[in-house]
Formats: structure tokens, C-alpha cells, sequence
């Protein structure tokens, strides 16, 4: 049997389109069955899936000869968790928002299918321009669930989002379409295939502007600093589930795009740009764990901490060393894993404090909420990336790999370790711990729904815990070729 | 079954444990968990004694053995197995670690019974045991620095175990930090053997690879070293990195005994002696860390000497004796670094357990200045106390005299560098022989206090829960600390594990009685066979030598303590009148903590609150954001200031433009 | 005797009646129209006027796709008028956007009160003009066209007689508009005599052979004529009249004007600089690509906190017609196609939006105003929906028309070594995006209702938003335009996922251009 991509891709906005088209009770759990059934054929994927096999399950069609842009999909070490990462946790999201009582539910849960749609394209695509499509198209949904269902300035958060985002994308538009004409020889068909284009580098000079037009898109989303200017505003009203995948999964898609497409069209600039990603990493690291330890409302500590372990994956993916790109490949899985039950934890804590999401208001649940404070020490812990953690063996990789190639940098980012624990810590302590806050109503998970929908993703942290190798066995950031080409030009 | 196999069920046992109690928190009853819990470390106890006995089979040169269990990570050229390790070092630990942890298990049973936490405390303490073996136990480095994490983490939640307690969850905090400063050492650390010595982690790749890619004392080499050693210095509280260990006091008193004085702190010493090899390599950093440790165990004392509260002062004291320890480690005397080990686990956990006996005496006050006149009340704990502290100021013939004594002679006869280390040592022994006593006179001799007198009269005095560091006031309704304290008069389990331990702490010494018995050496010899140090051993003479000068020094230390507190109280009193500064330090600990919180605690909040404020508010938000849009919004009112709606602007803004295209083109004739 | 020797001297022009039928269907709909008009009677009014005018147009259509063909330009009246892909392909819009306004304007004021005869015979005059324009082979076929073109729409524009504002913007438009034609003449004028020459092909040998491409009569020749282009185009700096005329005149007629004149516009815009002009494009395409940036700069900056839909439209119409510029300076094949491509997405995604516009302004208090949108999400979104598609289109977001129309112009800038001119574009978009998302953002995100977690389940459902909301409301109450608005939605994001069609049509476009690589 083999495995087609596009109903991976298409099933959840078709999910969605049809829960347009039922009644308001029904939309919700529609999605729900749309994810989980998207789910459970990526997980037949990955089994099917032959570890160091290459690009898999491809389906390559002409979509707009014209411009030559090719509705090219595959799967390779690169990408195969990634899309497993979006299909897992779009369940949790939409079971988290089929239990709350939307407003116009029909039309959330189109959103979030296309959302997903479009997020597992991005990660699917093989041909550029189909990436930016996909990329692009990415913010259509996000714009209006953060806009529509959103908090009190919700309008200015998202527009503040798109336009930030878009303001990337746009760019990246330009650069993708100049890298393809220019790539293609005098009378050539003109073709945005990775493929393609990684076997025609460009001369010096053009790499390096249209590497600065990728960077801009690929650091907005990330993001990282200073680009980070619509993450406080977009993760205070942004509703929760779509909060969790869009710090989860989304921003994984920017730093995936420097390794699927810049470090093998652009090499030449990759390891010309080499110390200024890897300062600009370093510096997200800093930044943001001391940021995160300042702030007072949990949606934003999780902010910052993820614009710190985004840096690290910057730093991984910038080490251009193979070590380096496993882990922040691994990283960008581990990360995902560990945001989602944070989110739905602050939510849980929110249900407890009133809904007052401040960890003033907050304190001392553990004694009630045994469950509860477990769960939210296991996962923190696997976010500081405690030693045991699927995270540290990401984290010990990006390291390495740093250590190998710049060690100064890797040096003044392990500090960023020692922040995270403090942060994380930090975060945990003053929900659970000290004395209880003024209007805590300290209530353990409820078994149903509220357990059901975090367990399975402790689980899961906790079984890559023990066995990390299942991840890195058939992860492979670098092709080959790029790896050579890389190599090659490091000398 | 092999030795490796039985190695594997040492660290089953106690995982197998945690995951039971915390599973099953609300379907086990009553003490049940507390029972459970010790059978599983009585469990594992057993089991490394039957590795032990297995590996003593096969001859000395063989007795190592390693077996992986499959690939933790295995890519891009970095492969480690989730493996162990199995030879007389890493025995000696599992068992030391083991047997120590069940006496402190079936001691907490009792002393546990009344917290609410009952079933989570022996779920956290097995889950303490079982990182803290697969520590010992670990074959690889990576996999090593996963158990040094994990009772980091067991260390940080039973510190903060009573978290209603500011006190608590910032002491936690505090010792968190700290031991993930040594994590990342040791992450760096591990690199560079990676790099440097042929892309290895397991123990015998570095070792054989170390010989063989640095030259003697290389400077990568002893980077290295400085790294484990800062590692080893943040777990076990040793200068600068020792702040944690006194605040951690905060714990309930058998998890002090346990991690912090009998096993986790003394990780650091395994380390060392685990990668002797390369300390031996790179004489520079094993003096560094032999010369730091050195001046720790001097500092520390000196603080056991003015602290006031029960429990920091057994706290400094236990800082004091791993300095011991890692003198002997880094100076190459292992089996005397490990024979105080061991002793040192066995008395300073009874200490403790004392001490929490007599705490729960003064229903949870740890102020010696408020204890007094507790020997009759409380003969059991008064004796097997006084045997502890005999065992630590190092008094003829308890174990401590012996194991100390070892280290010292040795470095003595190894002379030099390490001679000066030595007089330090039998210096920081006079302290410690001094403060040990001024514990048992200032608590069991005196006066009786009201809490004394009242157990004279039989009944166990209960004042109200407040907190022994701030005084504030505990609501025991939500649990914990428990409704009622624990004696061990009163308490068989804790009888029971006082009494082994107070055997163990007399007569531990006859392991290695210079002379005599070669037990321990004997015995651990195979893991150090390769150590330049091998045959560098005192002669029976000169370590008896050395046995007597230091049971003058304990002597000497008790007598002056006697004539302080009991023949002349208030001796004390005036030395502090005369020197008021030193007291000050002492009492303020050298004023590390102040100097921490001036130089990296404020500074990072600052920053903090500099970052938030200036740069993300006025640069990200300000400048950038606001600079976009101030730029756009400029644009937009001067497109709208043309749109005046006369004909006559549109006129002039056509002129404009024909002028310009006129111009142009005009230009382009001209050239 | 004398007649016969008139005759022998006189010889008529050889005519293609199969070639020019289109023209005679759309100016005999016009005398058609006008005459039926006579007819006194609602019916006549009503129904008949407005039917005939569809059915000159439909006849049209037929007949253009009958005349379809590609390659060279086949002569229709020797020398005068030509057609080929670029005339027809661009004719077909013509054609389409009178059908629209049709539908749009037949509910409006402005039908009533000028007379159904009058407005939509007047319509049919200058679709007439753009017809000679798009298919004019010289100067002077290209003079009267735009000429037709123009007077029944300063007409037009105050064809809602007792609104001031309707009535100012016709003035205005006369006056500025005749400032323009009598710029182009004078552009025109100067071309002869640099070259000798008025037809297109004659010119560009002239210039090719004897004439100096540094004259600087042929120069001045062709900055006036710019000039006077770039008035009817409405480029940045000669835009000035758009926002006010546009706001001003009778939405149907801006809806008209906005799509059909620009599409014309650059109908001849093309032919004349890559047609005629296309050996000096050395010496005009720096002008045209200063031109481009300054208008996509200016327009999008004028766009930016519009209150008015139609003046927003009418900002965000000129900095469209800088990216398509951005498609003329290239000067090559690729360039051409991507224009026309652009043209034909931009009739789609406008008239969708017109069609909302119209559809709203007739039943909001708040008029064209942005806020006639308010809560339009909820309240119907079957009006909601084509608005944000077209704004998203506008913008350029994916799966729209107008992402492609952008990738094409931005793959043919950088395919004629313009690459910053594609950045420029890119740059626009930004901008655009300011205005485009806030008016989603009004039909979709209001009215504010903050939902905490916890809340009880029960709590938000007998919540229905309402704001905006009036019994008028139903878009079903006018079929035709909400016809028109879906179609053209549909359309956009028809061509966004399956461009094919279009691309074939821009490629026989192209193909028609013989002087292009």
C-alpha cells in the first residue's frame, strides 16, 4: 500500500469545509474526526516510512506549468516527524476547541482544518513556490481565529500578526521567484523544485540577497530577536487552542525552511551568513530566557522561552554541522511536544484562578491537584531540558554540533540552559507552590476530557524520554549533498 | 544471572517503586507505601550485593563488566548506548547508596506517618534511590549526567517537598539552579573528551582514548578535569558552589540525611575517583580541585562553629567532611577518599536522625540555643547521637577515626603539595571535633528546657507549626509538616535504623585497620590497579603514627568544647566579645550568600525588568514597530494632504509631474 | 462624369466586416438603445433598455471569440483599426464589466434619474471607444478612441443629477480629463513629427531606420504622451482626480470606470510603448519605472485610513496600475502577458468588491462608508464572503487570483532584470495590507466578545452577533448584483487554484505583440 500525501494534506480543510456545513453541535467533533483520522494515516505513514530511505511517497504533478510551478509532495527524514508533530497535536487543539463554546463554531473549525491543511503543506512541499504558497496561505486561517475568537485587542494582535508575518512572507515571495528564474539557464523551462534548484546554485552575489529575503520571513515566524515584535501581543489574545498549535507547530515552519530550502539552494550564503544566524540564535537565547523570567502571565513566559529554545534550534541548524541539524530538528519535535500541554495546563490553571491568566493569581495548587502539578512537573521539566528528556538528547546535539563548528557561541548558549531551568521553575513554582493564591480553587484534572486530552502527550514525552533514538534513528537534517556541499565550502 | 544482569535490578528496583506509589497514591493505604518503597531499596540493597558477590568470582584484573540495553542515541557520528557499568567502584557505591537509603526509608516511615505527603514523599525518595544508582551504575558519560540530573531534580522536589513554605519551594529553586550549573559542566566536559579522545563516552573509550590523544597535562586535558571537578563541586557543595546545601536543610530531616549528607552529596567524590585516570593525567587540575577542596573543608567548619540552627550545622559539617573526601580523591588516596565515604554516610546520617529526633523533641524547633538538658529524656537518641559525633570529630575507635586518618596519612606521606593540605586537614579536624561536641553538650547536657521536662514527665510536647526559618505560622490542616511529631524513643523503625547505623558508625572502621585488615583496598584495588598512586601507601607505622596524632587532635578538640560549654559556659560568650569579627563572618557565612545575590541574583532581575522595559517596550515595540508605522502614517498624510479636492492642486501636482517627465526625457536627448 | 472620376479618384478603405463586427454590435446596441429608449413605459425602462444593452453585449462577446485568433494583428479597416489577441482579449474585459455595470446600476439613482436609454446607451458609446482604442492602429484611430471613450463618461459621472457631489465629479473629470487628452494630442502631435508617421508599426520603423532615438521631438513627443496616458490610467502623479471622481460618481459608474477605463487605458498603453515605441524603450522604461514606484508608493499611502470604500478603492486602483506598470516597463513578452494576466484578475477581484460596496451602500445608513460593513460576517455572509475574498486577492494572499497576477509580474520584472521593481511590488503589498485587512477585520471581528476559558458552556450560545445588521440586510433582495459579486468572487478564487485559462488567454495576448522577444 502506498501512502498519498494529499489526503493527508487535504483531509483536515475538507474536515473543516464540511463542518461548514453541519449543525453547530456537530462542526466541532467533526474536526476532531478529521484530525485524528489525518493522524492515524501519518502514523501508517511513519510505519511504512523507511528510515535513511530518501524522499518517500512522493507525488510530483504539473499544478501551474506557466510559472512552473510543480505540486510536488514527499516525505524524508527531514520532514516525516514534522508532519506527525502538526497531525498530533491538531487533535488536541480541536478537541480542546470543540469543548468550548465558541460563537460561530462552524466557521472555527473551517478554520483551523485549513490551518492545518496549509501548515502540513508547507512542511509536504517540495517545490519552492509551492511552499510559499502553502506558507503563505498559512496566515489567511490564523488571521481570523485570532481575530475572530480572540481576546480584548484581538484585532490589533492579529493584524499586528499578519502584516508582521506577511511583511516576511512577501519578501520571501520575491526572493523565491527571483531564485527561480535566475536558477534556470537561458531558454530553460523554468522549474522551483528543490531538487532543481539545489543543482544549479547561484553565483555569490545573488545568494546572499535572496538568503537575507528568506531569513527575514523564516526569523519573523520564528521568531526570533528582534523580529518578535507581534508574539506578546498575538499569544496574550490569541484563543487558546490556537495559541497552542500556533507556538507548537507553526513556528516550527520558519526554522524547518532553512533547512529544507536554504542550506541546500543557498549554501554559498548559508556559511557566508554562518556567524550572524548563529550571533542572532545566541542572542534570542539570552533575550528570551531572561525575558521569560520577568514576565507575570504564563502565556508569556511561554512566549519567550520559545523565542530561547527557537534560538537554539537557530543555533543547531547554523552550527552547519550534522550533529547540530539532528538536534534541532529533534528540538523543533521536542519543543512542539512540550508547548502543547504547557498551553493546555494554563488553561487548566486559568479554569482555577477565576480565568484570571496571572501567576499572581495563582499559587499553591499542588496540594489539591496532585495530578495536575505531576503533569505540569513532568512536562516542565522536559522543557529546561532535564537530563532524561527527549529535549536534552535535542539540546545535547545542538550543543555538540555547536561546540564542533563555533564553540564561543555554544559556549554563551549553554548558559541559556542554565536560564531555562530557572525560568521553568520559576513558572512552576508559582502556580503550584507557596502559599494559595487569593481566589485558587484548587481542583485535580477531571478524569474525562481534561486528563484524556494532556495524558497521551506526557506519555509520549516520557516514552521519547526513555528511547530518543526512535526520533534521531529516523530523523536526517541534512541531505547528503548538502551536507558535501556544506563541508565543502566550510573549507 | 551475571553480575551486570543483577546491576540492571539495583536500578529496577526503587523505578519499579516510584511508578507502584504514584500510580497507586489513592488506592494504597495508610503506612503501606512507606513499606513498599523500603523493599524496594532493601530490594536493590540485596540485589548489589549479589552483583558483588558474582563479580568477586572472575580474578582482580577482570572484575568490570558493562551491558548496554539498546541505542539511547545513535546518530551523525555520536552513538551512546543506555549502558552500565558494573566494577568494584561503582559496587561499593550501589551498596553504600542502597543500604544507607532502606535505614533512612524505614526511619521516614515513622517519621513520615502524620504528613499528608506521606505517599508522594516515599514516591519522590524512590525515585531519588533509583537516579542516584543509575548514577553509580552508568557506563557511559551522557548516561551518567542523566542520573546526576535526575537526583537533582529528586534533590530539588523533596527540598521543596513542604511547599506551602516560602522558604522551602526558594531553597529549591536555589539548589536546582545550582546543580544544573553543573549539569552544563558537565555537558562541555563530556564534549571535549568526545572530541579530544576519539569520539568515545563510554568510560573505558575516554580512558584508553585519553592516553593515547593528550599529552601529560594538556591543556584541553585539564579544561576538562576542571570542568567534572566544577560538576562535582555544584553537587557536592563545595566552594563556591555550596550555598545550596544549607538552605536545603529545608527538606524534611530524613531527606537531609539521605541526600544530603549520606549519598547524593558525595556523587562528586564518585566522579572524581570514577575518572581518576584523567585526573591523573592532569596533575594541575586535580591539584586545583584537591587545593579548593582543601579550603572548603577549612571554611565550612569554621561556619559549624557559629551557626545556631541544628540542622545547618550538621549541613556545614557534612560540607566540611566531602571536602575530606575530595582531598583524598584528587590527591589520589581513593580508598581513603572512600572508605570516609562510607564511614561518613553512616555517622552523618545517624546525626541526622538524631537530630530529627531531637527536632520533633522541640515539635519542630532547630535552634540550638533553645535545646538543652535532653540526656535523660532522650537516652537512646543522646547515645546513638554521641556515638555519630564521636565517629565525626574522629575519636579512637569509631570509624570516622580511621577513615579520615586514612586520607590524611596518605597525602602526608605523598608529601609536597599535599602535605599542606593535610595540616589543613588535621586543622579542620580540631573544628570539627570542637563543633560535633558543642552539638551533643549544647542538646543533651545543660539545663532541661520545657519541651525536656515535659518529656521527663512522659508526654511529647506539641507547640504550634511554625516555620523554623521565618516564624510564621503553618496551617497543618492542608497536611504537612505533620499534625504530630516523631521520637525515635517512641518509634520503633526509627530505633531500628539509628541503632544499625550507631553499630555501623562505631565499628565501620575495621575495613581497613592499617595493619591489620586490607579489606576495603582489597577490595576496590581493581579500579584504580591503573593509578600512578597505587603503591604510593603509607607504611603501617607511619598511619598509626598519624592515627594517634589524630585522636590527640579529636581529643584535644572535645576537652576544649567540654571546658566551653560545660565546665565554664559562657566562655563562648566572651571570645565572641573579643572577637566580634570573626564571629560575624562565621554566623554570616563568610557572606556568600549576600555576595551571590549582589552579583548574579539582583543584576539578572534588573536585567530582567531592563529587558521587558527598555528593550522590548521602547526598541522592538517602540522602534521598530512604532517606527514602521510612524513611517507609513507619515506617507499616508501627505497623500492625503494633496488631496485637497481643488482642481487647482491637481493642476500644480500635474505640473510637477510633466515637469519631471519633461525633464527626463529632455536629459536623455541632451546625452 | 465627375462622379465617376470622384469614384475612380476616391478608394475606399478596404473594411473586414468580419473583423470590425464587434464595434458595429456594441455602436448599434448604443442607436438601439437610445431609440427603444423613446419608448415611453416601465416595462420598456425596466426590462427592454437593459435587455438590449445585455444583448449588444452578449452579441459581442459571441462575436469577438468568433474573431479569436492569434499570432500577428490582421488589419480591420487598413491602417486605421487592427485586431488581434491584445484587442480582443482585452475587448472580452470591456465587454464583461459593461455586463456588470449593467447589473449593478440597475437599481440605482442614477438609472432613474438620467434615464435608463441615456445612461446605458452612453455606456455602450465608450465601451465603443475602448474597442477603437484597443484595436487602433495609429495615432489618430488612437486619439478618437480615447476621445469616445471619455465624454459619455464625464456624462456618466453626473448621471445622478440632483446629488452636488455626483455633479462636481463629473466637472471635474471633464475638466481634467480634457487637460489630459489635450496632453496626449500634444504627445501625439510631436510623435508625427519626429517620425513623419501616425500608424504604430510605421513609427516603430522610423524610428528603427531614420529618426535619432535621442530627438528630442520624438522625446518630448513621448513625455506628453505618457502624460496623457497616465492621466486615464490614474498613475501617480497624475492621479489626483481618481479619489474624488471615484467617490463622487454613481457607484455603478466608478465600478465601470475603475475596471474598464484602467483596463483600456492600458490597452493602449501597451501597444503604443511596445508596439510603437518599443526600439526607445531604453530611453522610456526608466520614466515608466519611476512612474510605477511613485505610484504604488502614493497609492497605497493615499489608501491607508480611507473611511470611504469607494476612495479606498480608488487609491488602492492606482496602486494597482503601478504594479501593472511595473508589467509595460519591462518591455518583453513575459512582461505583456503578465500585464494582460493582471488586467483581467483586477476586473474580477474589483467588481466583487464594487459589487459588495453597492450591495451595502443601498441599505447602510453609514452609505460607502467602512462601517456599512460592521458585523457583515454574521450578518450575511454571503456578502461577507466575496468582500474578503477580494480584499485577500487585492492583497495578494494565495489561493486567490491575485497572488498569481503578483508572482507573474514579479517573475516577469525579474526575468527582464528588474528585479527591484518586483521587490517594489512586494513592497506595495505590505503596505496594502494595512487597509485591505481592516476591512475584514470590520466585516468579520466585530462586535468584540471576550470568551474566557471556563466559562459555562451554556453562556455564549444565545449570543448572535448583530451589529450592522439590518432587515435590508439580505443580499437576496438584489439578485443581480449579488449574482455579479458571487460570480466574480468565484472567479478569483476560481483562477487563483486553476490559473490555466487565463494563462492560455495572456499567452495568445502575448503572442499578438510581434515586436516583443
Amino acid at each position: 500500500m502506498t501512502i498519498y500525501l494529499s489526503i493527508i494534506l487535504f483531509l483536515p480543510a475538507a474536515a473543516g469545509l464540511l463542518a461548514m456545513f453541519l449543525p453547530r453541535r456537530m462542526a466541532g467533533w467533526t474536526l476532531v474526526g478529521g484530525s485524528l483520522l489525518a493522524l492515524a494515516y501519518s502514523i501508517v505513514m511513519l510505519a511504512r516510512f523507511k528510515a535513511g530511505g530518501g524522499m518517500q511517497f512522493i507525488t510530483n504533478d504539473n499544478w501551474i506549468s506557466e510559472l512552473g510551478i510543480r505540486y510536488s509532495l514527499g516525505v524524508d527524514g527531514l520532514n516525516l516527524f514534522l508532519i506527525l508533530l502538526t497531525t498530533l497535536l491538531w487533535v488536541p487543539a480541536s478537541i480542546a476547541s470543540a469543548l468550548r463554546d465558541w460563537d460561530r463554531p462552524r466557521l472555527f473549525a473551517f478554520f483551523l482544518g485549513l490551518g492545518e491543511t496549509a501548515v502540513l503543506g508547507a512542511f509536504i512541499a517540495q517545490d519552492l513556490a509551492l511552499f510559499v504558497v502553502f506558507f503563505d496561505l498559512m496566515l489567511v486561517p490564523f488571521y481570523f481565529l485570532v481575530g475572530m475568537w480572540g481576546g480584548e485587542d484581538r484585532v490589533y494582535a492579529t493584524t499586528k500578526l499578519v502584516i508582521y508575518t506577511l511583511v516576511g512572507s512577501l519578501l520571501m515571495l520575491a526572493g523565491a521567484v527571483a531564485l527561480g528564474v535566475m536558477a534556470t539557464p537561458d531558454g530553460g523551462h523554468i522549474s522551483f523544485s528543490l531538487t532543481t534548484l539545489a543543482q544549479h546554485p547561484l553565483s555569490g552575489g545573488s545568494q546572499y540577497w535572496i538568503f537575507l529575503l528568506f531569513s527575514a520571513a523564516f526569523l519573523v515566524k520564528a521568531p526570533a530577536f528582534p523580529l518578535h515584535g507581534w508574539m506578546p501581543d498575538a499569544y496574550r489574545e490569541a484563543p487558546l487552542p490556537v495559541i497552542l498549535v500556533f507556538s507548537a507547530v507553526v513556528s516550527k515552519v520558519g526554522v524547518y525552511g532553512f533547512l529544507r530550502i536554504v542550506l541546500p539552494v543557498l549554501p554559498q550564503a548559508s556559511v557566508h551568513f554562518q556567524e550572524l544566524m548563529l550571533a542572532i540564535a545566541v542572542v534570542s537565547i539570552l533575550y528570551g530566557s531572561v525575558l521569560a523570567f520577568s514576565q507575570d502571565e504564563p502565556r508569556l513566559v511561554l512566549g519567550y522561552s520559545s523565542i530561547a529554545q527557537l534560538g537554539f534550534i537557530l543555533l543547531g541548524i547554523f552550527s552547519l554541522d550534522p550533529k547540530g541539524g539532528q538536534g534541532a530538528v529533534m528540538q523543533m519535535l521536542n519543543h512542539g511536544l512540550v508547548t502543547a500541554p504547557l498551553f493546555l495546563i494554563i488553561g487548566y490553571l486559568a479554569i482555577r484562578a477565576e480565568g484570571r491568566e496571572s501567576l499572581d493569581w495563582m499559587g499553591g495548587m499542588a496540594l489539591r491537584a496532585p495530578v495536575l502539578a505531576g503533569v505540569f512537573l513532568i512536562v516542565a521539566l522536559a522543557t529546561l531540558a532535564m537530563p532524561g528528556s527527549a529535549n536534552f538528547i535535542g539540546e545535547l546535539y545542538i550543543l555538540f554540533g555547536t561546540f564542533q563548528s563555533k564553540i564561543v557561541y555554544g559556549l554563551v548558549a549553554s548558559t541559556g540552559v542554565v536560564l531555562a531551568s530557572v525560568y521553568m521553575i520559576r513558572f512552576f513554582q508559582r502556580a503550584m507552590h507557596n502559599p494559595v493564591g487569593p481566589h485558587v480553587e484548587s481542583r485535580d484534572l477531571a478524569l474525562g476530557p481534561e486528563l484524556g486530552v494532556i495524558a497521551p502527550l506526557v506519555l509520549i514525552i516520557l516514552a521519547l524520554g526513555v528511547y530518543p533514538n526512535f526520533l534521531l534513528h529516523r530523523i536526517n537534517a541534512f541531505a547528503p549533498t548538502t551536507n558535501q556541499a556544506l563541508v565543502a565550502l566550510k573549507r | 544471572m551475571s553480575a551486570t544482569a543483577w546491576a540492571w535490578l539495583v536500578v529496577a528496583f526503587p523505578l519499579a517503586g516510584t511508578i507502584v506509589i504514584s500510580l497507586g497514591w489513592r488506592a494504597i493505604p495508610g503506612r503501606l507505601p512507606g513499606w513498599i518503597a523500603s523493599a524496594m531499596i532493601l530490594g536493590s540493597f540485596v540485589c548489589s550485593v549479589l552483583a558483588t558477590v558474582k563479580l568477586q568470582d572472575v580474578a582482580p584484573g577482570a572484575r568490570h563488566a558493562s551491558s548496554t540495553l539498546f541505542d539511547y542515541a545513535h546518530s551523525a557520528g555520536l552513538n551512546i548506548g543506555l549502558s552500565i557499568y558494573v566494577d568494584p567502584l561503582s559496587l561499593f557505591m550501589a551498596m553504600v547508596v542502597s543500604g544507607v537509603s532502606f535505614l533512612i526509608h524505614v526511619y521516614s516511615v515513622s517519621y513520615m506517618t502524620s504528613d499528608r505527603g506521606f505517599n508522594r514523599y516515599f514516591a519522590y525518595l524512590n525515585y531519588f534511590v533509583f537516579t542516584m544508582l543509575l548514577l553509580v551504575l552508568a557506563g557511559n558519560i551522557i548516561i551518567l549526567i542523566v542520573g546526576w540530573a535526575g537526583v537533582g531534580t529528586a534533590s530539588y522536589i523533596l527540598i521543596s517537598f513542604w511547599y506551602r513554605r516560602t522558604t522551602a519551594t526558594a531553597a529549591g529553586i536555589k539548589a536546582f539552579v545550582m546543580n544544573v550549573i553543573g549539569d552544563a559542566a558537565l555537558v562541555i566536559a563530556a564534549f571535549l573528551l568526545w572530541k579530544n579522545a576519539g569520539h568515545h563516552v563510554s568510560y573505558a573509550g575516554i580512558f584508553a582514548g585519553s592516553k593515547t590523544h593528550f599529552s601529560h597535562n594538556q591543556g584541553t586535558l585539564i579544561a576538562a578535569c576542571l570542568l567534572l571537578t566544577v560538576g562535582a563541586f555544584a553537587k557536592s557543595a563545595q566552594l563556591p558552589l555550596h550555598t545550596w546545601l544549607p538552605d536545603a536543610m529545608e527538606g524534611p530531616t530524613p531527606v537531609s540525611a539521605l541526600i544530603h549528607a549520606a549519598t547524593m552529596v558525595t556523587a562528586g567524590v564518585y566522579l572524581i575517583a570514577r575518572f581518576h585516570p584523567l585526573y591523573e593525567q592532569a596533575p594541575t587540575a586535580a591539584n586545583i580541585t584537591a587545593g579548593i577542596a582543601a579550603a572548603t573543608l577549612f571554611f565550612a567548619a569554621t561556619c559549624a562553629l557559629a551557626v545556631t540552627d541544628l540542622k545547618r550545622i550538621i549541613a556545614y559539617s557534612t560540607i566540611s567532611q566531602i571536602g575530606y573526601m575530595m582531598v583524598g580523591v584528587s590527591t589520589g588516596g581513593y580508598d581513603g577518599g572512600l572508605f570516609h565515604l562510607m564511614t561518613h554516610a553512616f555517622f552523618k546520617a545517624l546525626l541526622f536522625m538524631g537530630a530529627g529526633s531531637v527536632i520533633g523533641a522541640m515539635a519542630g524547633i532547630q535552634d540550638i540555643d533553645r535545646m538543652g538538658g535532653f540526656r535523660k529524656s532522650m537516652r537512646f537518641t543522646y547515645i546513638t547521637f554521641l556515638i555519630g559525633a564521636l565517629a565525626l570529630a574522629g575519636m579512637v575507635p569509631f570509624s570516622g577515626w580511621f577513615s579520615k586518618d586514612e586520607i590524611l596519612g596518605f597525602d602526608v606521606h605523598r608529601g609536597g603539595y599535599s602535605l599542606i593540605l593535610a595540616i589543613v586537614g588535621f586543622a579542620g579536624a580540631l573544628l570539627t571535633a570542637f563543633y560535633s561536641f558543642r552539638m551533643v553538650f549544647r542538646i543533651f547536657h545543660g539545663d532541661a528546657v520545657p519541651e525536656a521536662e515535659s518529656l521527663e514527665r512522659g508526654e511529647l510536647f506539641h507547640g504550634e507549626h511554625v516555620n523554623p526559618m521565618t516564624g510564621e505560622h503553618e496551617d497543618t490542616d492542608v497536611g504537612f509538616p505533620g499534625a504530630e511529631h516523631h521520637i525515635a524513643e517512641r518509634e520503633l523503625p526509627m530505633k531500628f535504623a539509628m541503632g544499625i547505623l550507631a553499630v555501623l558508625a562505631a565499628i565501620g572502621g575495621i575495613v581497613a585497620v592499617p595493619g591489620v585488615t586490607h579489606w576495603l583496598r582489597n577490595f576496590l584495588d581493581p579500579s584504580f590497579a591503573d593509578s600512578r598512586f597505587v603503591h604510593t601507601q603509607p607504611t603501617d607505622t607511619a598511619s598509626w603514627i598519624g592515627l594517634v596524632i589524630g585522636a590527640g587532635i579529636a581529643l584535644a578538640g572535645i576537652t576544649t568544647a567540654y571546658v566551653c560549654y560545660l565546665r565554664q559556659p559562657g566562655t563562648t560568650a566572651r571570645l565572641i566579645a573579643r572577637f566580634p569579627f570573626l564571629h560575624r563572618l562565621f554566623v554570616n557565612r563568610w557572606y556568600f550568600d549576600e555576595l551571590y545575590d549582589a552579583v548574579f541574583v539582583r543584576p539578572a532581575a534588573t536585567m530582567g525588568r531592563f529587558g521587558h522595559y527598555v528593550i522590548e517596550r521602547g526598541f522592538v515595540q517602540g522602534t521598530l514597530v512604532g517606527g514602521a508605522t510612524r513611517i507609513v502614517g507619515a506617507g499616508t498624510s501627505i497623500a492625503r494632504a494633496l488631496e485637497s479636492g481643488y482642481v487647482r492642486a491637481y493642476a500644480v501636482l500635474m505640473l510637477v509631474g510633466f515637469g519631471g517627465l519633461g525633464l527626463y526625457f529632455l536629459l536623455q536627448a541632451a546625452f | 462624369m465627375t462622379t465617376l472620376h470622384l469614384i475612380a479618384v476616391v478608394k475606399a478603405p478596404v473594411i473586414d466586416y468580419k473583423g470590425i463586427s464587434p464595434l458595429f454590435a456594441i455602436a448599434g446596441g448604443a442607436v438601439i438603445v437610445f431609440l427603444a429608449a423613446l419608448i415611453r413605459g416601465r416595462f420598456a425602462q425596466r426590462v427592454l433598455v437593459p435587455f438590449l444593452t445585455v444583448g449588444a453585449l452578449g452579441a459581442a462577446i459571441g462575436l469577438t471569440i468568433w474573431n479569436w485568433h492569434t499570432g500577428p494583428s490582421r488589419p480591420i479597416i487598413e491602417g486605421a483599426l487592427s485586431t488581434d489577441a491584445l484587442a480582443l482579449g482585452l475587448s472580452l474585459l470591456f465587454y464583461i464589466s459593461g455586463l456588470a455595470t449593467v447589473a449593478f446600476a440597475w437599481r440605482s439613482i442614477a438609472l432613474r434619474e438620467s434615464g435608463t436609454g441615456e445612461f446605458f446607451g452612453l455606456m455602450l458609446g465608450s465601451i465603443a471607444g475602448m474597442n477603437i482604442l484597443a484595436s487602433s492602429e495609429n495615432l489618430v484611430t488612437l486619439f478618437v478612441g480615447i476621445e469616445l471613450l471619455s465624454i459619455p463618461l464625464y456624462v456618466m459621472c453626473a448621471s445622478e443629477v440632483r446629488r452636488a457631489t455626483s455633479l462636481e465629479a463629473g466637472l471635474k473629470y471633464l475638466v481634467i480629463g480634457s487637460v489630459g487628452s489635450a496632453t496626449l494630442l500634444y504627445g501625439l502631435a510631436l510623435i508625427y513629427g519626429a517620425t513623419g508617421a501616425t500608424g504604430f508599426n510605421q513609427i516603430n520603423n522610423a524610428i528603427g531606420a531614420g529618426v535619432n532615438i535621442t530627438d528630442p521631438l520624438l522625446l518630448t513627443g513621448i513625455a506628453l504622451a505618457t502624460a496623457g496616458l497616465a492621466f486615464k490610467a490614474s498613475v501617480a502623479p497624475f492621479h489626483a482626480w481618481t479619489p474624488d471622481v471615484y467617490e463622487g460618481a454613481p457607484t455603478p459608474v466608478t465600478a465601470f470606470m475603475a475596471v474598464a477605463t484602467k483596463t483600456a487605458a492600458f490597452a493602449i498603453i501597451l501597444r503604443l510603448f511596445d508596439q510603437a515605441l518599443v526600439t526607445v524603450q531604453v530611453q522610456w522604461a526608466p520614466a515608466l519605472a519611476a512612474l510605477a514606484v511613485i505610484t504604488i508608493i502614493v497609492g497605497n499611502a493615499g489608501a491607508i485610513a480611507q473611511s470611504s470604500l469607494k476612495r479606498m478603492l480608488a487609491w488602492s486602483g492606482v496602486a494597482q496600475a503601478g504594479y501593472m506598470l511595473a508589467g509595460v516597463v519591462v518591455g518583453t513578452k513575459l512582461g505583456l502577458q503578465a500585464t494582460a494576466f493582471y488586467l483581467a484578475v483586477y476586473l474580477f477581484m474589483n467588481l466583487a468588491a464594487f459589487g459588495v460596496v453597492i450591495a451595502r451602500e443601498r441599505v447602510s445608513e453609514h452609505g460607502d462608508g467602512i462601517k456599512s460593513l460592521e458585523g457583515l460576517g454574521s450578518a450575511s455572509p454571503l456578502l461577507a464572503w466575496p468582500m474578503t475574498i477580494a480584499m485577500l486577492s487585492l492583497a495578494g494572499f494565495p489561493a486567490t487570483a491575485g497572488f498569481i497576477g503578483k508572482f507573474y509580474l514579479i517573475s516577469a520584472t525579474v526575468d527582464g532584470n528588474w528585479a527591484w521593481l518586483g521587490v517594489m511590488i512586494v513592497v506595495g503589498s505590505m503596505m496594502s495590507l494595512v487597509y485591505y485587512l481592516r476591512v475584514i477585520a470590520v466585516m468579520w471581528m466585530n462586535p468584540l466578545r471576550i470568551e474566557l476559558p471556563g466559562r459555562p458552556r451554556r453562556a455564549a450560545r444565545e449570543v448572535r452577533p448583530v451589529a450592522g445588521w439590518s432587515p435590508e440586510a439580505d443580499p437576496t433582495a438584489q439578485p443581480e448584483v449579488l449574482l455579479v459579486t458571487l460570480v466574480m468572487a468565484a472567479a478569483t478564487l476560481f483562477f487563483g487554484i486553476v490559473p490555466s485559462p487565463l494563462f492560455h488567454l495572456a499567452h495568445d495576448v502575448g503572442s499578438s505583440l510581434a515586436t516583443l522577444l
